[in-house]
Parts: C-alpha cells; sequence; structure tokens
C-alpha cells in the first residue's frame, strides 16, 4: 500500500516536472521565434510526423512483407541477418542521401568534401559481402544441423 | 456509422501493419537508449548554450581543454545515435496511432496532443539538428534557437511521458519482471512465446525475434555513429565516411567554417597598417604585428571545436592574453570585449570571461602548427582558449577591451 503511494508521487512529481519543462520550452519558442517563424516550425513538424507515420513506416512494413516471404526459406537465424543488414543499409543510405542533396546546395569550402556517392557504394558493397558470408555459413550450419537431427 | 467505419478502417490497417516483433517489451528496451541518448543531447546541449549565452551563475571549466571537444563530440554523436533509436521505438508503437476511437475521453485527447507534441518535435530535432552540421538551412526558422527551445519541450515531455507508462515500463523493466514473463497477448500479438521459440525454430516462417531486432537496431546505431564520429574523435576518423567535416582538411591541416571571404574581412587583415588594440579604462596600447611578435611566445596543443561536432587538435603559437592585459596594467582577473575586424557577423563581438582571460593557455595566436596562421583562420591574429566552442574562438582581431 505505501509502496503504491511512493510509486503514485513518483509518477506526480515526475509529470509535473515534466509538464513544466515542456511548458517553459513551450512558451520560450513565442520569445525569440516571430509568428510567421511559429508558422514554419508547426507546419515542418506535421510534415515529419506526416511523412514518417505515412509514408516511412508504411515503405518499411512492404519491405518487411517482402523480407518475409523472401526470408520464409531461409534459416531463421539468416533470415535476421538479412533483416539487419537492410536496416543497416537502409539507414546509412538516408543518411548519404541527406549529405548528398545538402553538398548539392553547400558553399562552403572545408565542409561536406568527401565523395559520398563513392563511400556508400563502398558501405553497400562491405555490407553485402558481410551479409552473404553470415546468411552462406549459417544455413550451411544450418542444414548440416537438419540433416544430423532430421526432423 | 462513421464510428464504425473508423473503427473497421483502423482495425483492417492495424491487421496490415501488425507483427508479432512487436511488444511492449522491446518499446521498454528501446525506449530505455533512447532516452539516455536523448537526455544526454539534452545536458549537453544546455552546457553548450550556457558558454555561448550564459547565464550569471555559469561556470566555464578550462581543464581539461578538450572539455569542448569532447562534450559536443557527444552531443552530434548521440543525436545520430538517437536517429535509428527513434525510428524503432516509433515503430515499435505504430499500432498505438491505429486505435480507436481517437479520442477516448478528455485526459486521452490531451495525452495523445502531448505524444503528438513529443514526436513530431523529437523527429524534426534530430533531422534539423543533423542537417544543420551539413551547413544547410533549408527550413523557414531559425535554427539555434529553435533547436535550443525544442530541446526543453522534448525532455519535458519525456518525462511526462515516463510519469504516464511508469507501470508498463516497470512491469517490463527486465525480461524476469511481471509483465515481460508472463505471455502478452494484444493486439500485436505476443512475442515473449515467440522468443521463447528462437531457440526451436524462431517467431515464425520468415519473421525474426526481438532479439534479432534489437541486434539489427543495434548494428545500424553502430554502423551510423562509427561512419560519422571520425569528425569528433580522431580514433575513429579512418571510417569518417559520412560525416560533413574531416580532420586534416583545409589551410594548415585544420577545417575552416566561416573564410576572410564570407567575412568580407581580407582587406582589412591584410593592411600594413593593422595594429591590436588593448585598452583597460584609460590606458589604450597599440601592438603592430613585429610588437607582438617580440613579445614572450608560448606553444600550446589546444583543439578547435565546433558547435557541429567536429574538432581539430592544432599546435597555436602567440602571445598569451594575460601579458596583454598587464601591458595596460591590467588584472589578469578581467572579462574582455574583444572585437573582430569583420564589418558584421553574429560573432564580431565577443565576451570573454575571466576564467578563459587568466588562463595561461589563452593566447592571441599568431602561428599555427609551426607556420604564420593562414588568412582563412584569422591572420593577423586570432583568439584560441582552452574549452570553448569555435564561434568563440575569435579571428582576425581588432580589439581587446578590459570591462
Amino acid at each position: 500500500m505505501s509502496e503504491r503511494k511512493s510509486r503514485r508521487t513518483i509518477r506526480l512529481g515526475l509529470g509535473a516536472a515534466g509538464l513544466a519543462i515542456l511548458g517553459y520550452g513551450l512558451a520560450g519558442l513565442p520569445s525569440q521565434l516571430g509568428p510567421a517563424q511559429l508558422l514554419g516550425l508547426v507546419t515542418w513538424m506535421a510534415v515529419a510526423i506526416l511523412l514518417h507515420d505515412g509514408v516511412l513506416v508504411p515503405l518499411s512494413t512492404a519491405a518487411g512483407f517482402g523480407l518475409t516471404r523472401a526470408g520464409s526459406k531461409l534459416q531463421p537465424a539468416s533470415a535476421a541477418v538479412l533483416r539487419g543488414a537492410l536496416l543497416t543499409g537502409a539507414l546509412v543510405t538516408l543518411l548519404a542521401l541527406l549529405l548528398l542533396k545538402a553538398q548539392s546546395v553547400a558553399r562552403k569550402s572545408t565542409v561536406l568534401e568527401s565523395d559520398y556517392a563513392t563511400n556508400l557504394a563502398w558501405f553497400w558493397a562491405v555490407l553485402a559481402v558481410v551479409a552473404v558470408v553470415a546468411v552462406v555459413l549459417l544455413e550451411r550450419r544450418g542444414r548440416r544441423g537438419r540433416s544430423r537431427r532430421p526432423r | 456509422m462513421h464510428k464504425r467505419d473508423g473503427r473497421q478502417l483502423t482495425e483492417w490497417l492495424a491487421a496490415k501493419f501488425a507483427s508479432p516483433t512487436r511488444s511492449t517489451r522491446l518499446t521498454v528496451v528501446v525506449g530505455r537508449w533512447l532516452g539516455i541518448a536523448f537526455t544526454v543531447c539534452f545536458l549537453t546541449g544546455l552546457f553548450s548554450h550556457g558558454l555561448q549565452n550564459p547565464p550569471a551563475w555559469m561556470v566555464f571549466p578550462t581543464r581539461p581543454v578538450w572539455i569542448y571537444q569532447l562534450s559536443q563530440g557527444i552531443h552530434v554523436t548521440a543525436g545520430i545515435a538517437s536517429i535509428p533509436l527513434l525510428l524503432a521505438k516509433l515503430w515499435s508503437v505504430y499500432p498505438e496511432l491505429l486505435s480507436w476511437p481517437p479520442i477516448k475521453s478528455v485526459a486521452h485527447g490531451l495525452e495523445r496532443a502531448s505524444i503528438a507534441l513529443f514526436v513530431g518535435s523529437s523527429l524534426l530535432q534530430v533531422t534539423t539538428g543533423l542537417i544543420n552540421t551539413y551547413k544547410w538551412y533549408p527550413w523557414p526558422f531559425p535554427f539555434r534557437e529553435t533547436h535550443y527551445w525544442l530541446a526543453w519541450v522534448i525532455w519535458g515531455s519525456l518525462l511526462l511521458h515516463i510519469a504516464i507508462k511508469l507501470p508498463a515500463i516497470s512491469a517490463h523493466w527486465s525480461r524476469r519482471t511481471r509483465g515481460s514473463a508472463l505471455a502478452n497477448p494484444d493486439a500485436t500479438g505476443t512475442t515473449d512465446a515467440a522468443e521463447v521459440e528462437v531457440g526451436t525454430g524462431g517467431p515464425g516462417p520468415g519473421r525474426w525475434s526481438r532479439r534479432a531486432l534489437l541486434t539489427a537496431v543495434t548494428a545500424a546505431t553502430g554502423a551510423v555513429v562509427v561512419t560519422t564520429a571520425g569528425q569528433s574523435f580522431a580514433w575513429l576518423a579512418p571510417l569518417n565516411l559520412f560525416a560533413p567535416r574531416r580532420m586534416g582538411t583545409g589551410p594548415q591541416g585544420v577545417p575552416v567554417n566561416r573564410t576572410a571571404a564570407d567575412a568580407n574581412v581580407a582587406d582589412a587583415a591584410m593592411s600594413p597598417a593593422w595594429a591590436l588594440l588593448v585598452s583597460s579604462g584609460s590606458v589604450d596600447r597599440s601592438f603592430t604585428l613585429e610588437q607582438l611578435k617580440a613579445m614572450p611566445q608560448y606553444s600550446h596543443e589546444l583543439p578547435i571545436a565546433c558547435v557541429e561536432g567536429w574538432s581539430q587538435l592544432a599546435t597555436w603559437r602567440g602571445v598569451r592574453v594575460r601579458d596583454l592585459l598587464a601591458t595596460v596594467g591590467a588584472s589578469p582577473e578581467s572579462d574582455l570585449r574583444v572585437t573582430s575586424l569583420e564589418p558584421e557577423g553574429a560573432y564580431r563581438i565577443m565576451s570573454m570571461p575571466a576564467e578563459y582571460a587568466r588562463d595561461d593557455q589563452t593566447l592571441v595566436a599568431l602561428e599555427l602548427n609551426g607556420r604564420v596562421l593562414d588568412l582563412d583562420h584569422g591572420y593577423p591574429a586570432r583568439i584560441i582558449a582552452p574549452g570553448r566552442p569555435g564561434v568563440l574562438q575569435t579571428k582576425w582581431l581588432q580589439s581587446v577591451e578590459v570591462l
């Protein structure tokens, strides 16, 4: 009973502190941003949510369907390696695409100097080799295991 | 009628998006990492902000000399790491978005509104934070101010979110706690049962287990960190594939943010009539470059570390600021105003608290890595102080005034 009470106190305290800090931030924004900038901020936030919830997650879910189908012929471990490699590659690609876009509009002398497209190609090459080797080894081990203990 | 259609639609969608890999336990595990990353970003960010816009009680640590290099390197790296963690966290709770009815009560409506604010500001914060390090500003609001206030909004929302979800968090805190040990039947399926199956054939053909997903998220986070953190940490420099900066580039092997051309300062800086004005009260003294060179010279290895996360260790040589203050009879314990030759710019005038002015390693640098300062590095003379953001290491000096 007293534990429940103290947990309730912690929750209330945390919630109140959170609300106060959040409110401080919300109150601070209009002190330095004009109405047009605030409107721009809210619009960008809404677009960020829409892009994430409406594009990124559905796309990754669609990719997941394909992977479930493709992976069903593989050992669970190698199917997981395949998914993990694609997840990593997709994320790094997203980052590199932002860099390439920024590079096309950049004007600074010692910023964005690398050849990111080539680096991305190298990254995918290494990732593919690592993933393929891991999948082949896991599949071979899995098949050997299955032939030893037939189910 | 409408209500039923809405429910049918969201239930159909929820079924489409269902994955047995989702579970409260997964959300708690990823949420913990994300909460730590956000908190690290918040604290290092407050430190950086305090150095640039100091409140009256601000402390200015000058040792270790790489303190800002470290704190800002961590800030940017933790921010980059939080991108995959945020995406994984949001994916794990995606079906919540489709819950019906969308608002059950006033309290529920408020909670959803607070979540929308939390999610929207977090997505915006990590994306604009990353793109800002590319020196690209495609948005219609000022970056620094927005980043600062949103940080409060996000961290406050984080505490509020933890308070609201505390029962679920503590029930799934460890694999052995009650909520996680029991099967967890909900709309998204049960992964705890799935995990038990891992040894005997996995969570279903072609699917992956929670552990496998967590391993992949860790790998993806590791990949973005390892391929970008080389701009902040020298030992990772060989793997720097996707950071906007590379160590050792730029004139004299040091990157440049603002060139002499950007600052429109070349003529004034190259003028043979240039002299550094040092003043304290009614005492004024002017030092030509030759006179500065004739003073005792000190050499220090100090990093230049930018708010954008990149940093570079370099050898600086020049006159100690405290020695210059002595020539006008000022105490080394003086707050200073340092002005650049730049005709305009947000950092043309820089305030230097006494903690830096009195420091043995704070220099009016005339040389960088053994050679006369390059024009883009602040020729004829610039400030270099331990533990300060790069924008406060004023280049192309015009005057140093005791306040």
